[in-house]
């Protein structure tokens, strides 16, 4: 086998070992879910990436939201049964509460998107 | 099936068609008349709160007082779409009476104040009212509910009227400072 045929079979392995690497190291946007039920956010701390989606979802009688702590994002009303989605975006707020109920209290934690 | 069905639906329909009694305490009345009770009760609350929307300058008041609109009157129409489901009606009784009672003596009280002191009645009756309440619900209503969609509301309902008694207990230290 010559040196030059030798360096590309050794390439070509290289390459068939990382590439399927490559494919998992890179995160896909993921769906978050955060139930609101007896007044209280499940999960009330939620970790997530930029790309990411949050969605809200009421089972509470009582209309709720998801309203960041100084207004930066809100989810608007949710009637009992309504959902609504937030996508993660880099530097967002990251602490949340019902704007209806103020001591309903939550937070994201917003980590890098390839980690 | 479906005859079995239909005859468990009458049986439930019968059981909730109680007869109409002269109870003249809270852990006596029927499924029907309590049902009766919670509706007026949260009708003083919305009335109570447009009063404090009419009157009040406060911004924290007036947030608190459309949530308790917002809240009764949806904890207000899944009873009424229980009790359609049901096929049955709410029974006016001797408690629904005394809470009308005195819910109207209330109002002409509160309707005399203005500012500040309006602001502290009105948060100061919210708590105790939500208190009242809530002990009606969780220790005469709850345990004594035959119909368990009825008590699974009523369970509902006293979680979100905690949530308001906490809420009313932060309005009262807030105007109280």
């Amino acid at each position: 086998m010559s040196r030059r045929s030798f360096m590309k079979k050794v390439a070509a392995a290289i390459a068939a070992a990382t590439f399927p690497t490559l494919q998992f190291a890179i995160a896909q946007p993921r769906t978050h879910r955060v139930e609101i039920s007896g007044f209280k956010f499940t999960p009330d701390r939620l970790e997530v990436s930029v790309g990411d989606t949050v969605t809200w979802i009421n089972r509470d009688i009582a209309p709720h939201t998801a309203t960041a702590t100084e207004g930066g994002w809100d989810t608007g009303e949710l009637v009992k049964g309504a959902e609504a989605s937030i996508t993660v975006t880099a530097g967002m707020e990251t602490t949340y509460f019902c704007a209806f109920h103020p001591m309903m209290k939550a937070r994201l934690s917003i980590t890098a998107p390839d980690q | 099936m479906k005859q079995k069905l239909l005859l468990a639906a009458s049986m439930l329909a019968l059981a909730l068609q109680a007869t109409p009694s002269a109870a003249q305490s809270p852990a006596e009345l029927n499924d029907l008349q309590i049902a009766h009770v919670a509706y007026v009760a949260d009708n003083i609350d919305i009335r109570y709160a447009h009063l404090a929307l009419a009157i009040s300058n406060n911004p924290a008041i007036h947030e608190f007082a459309r949530t308790m609109i917002r809240d009764h009157t949806a904890v207000n129409e899944q009873a009424l779409a229980l009790l359609k489901k049901l096929n049955a009606q709410p029974q006016d009784n001797f408690l629904s009476k005394q809470l009308t009672a005195n819910s109207e003596k209330l109002v002409d009280e509160m309707s005399q104040l203005r500012g500040a002191a309006f602001d502290k009645r009105y948060a100061e009756n919210e708590l105790a009212y939500h208190k009242a309440v809530n002990d009606l619900v969780g220790n005469a209503f709850i345990p004594n509910i035959e119909n368990a969609e009825v008590k699974s509301l009523f369970e509902a309902g006293l979680k979100i009227f905690k949530a308001h008694e906490h809420h009313a207990e932060m309005m009262v230290k807030s105007v109280s400072k």
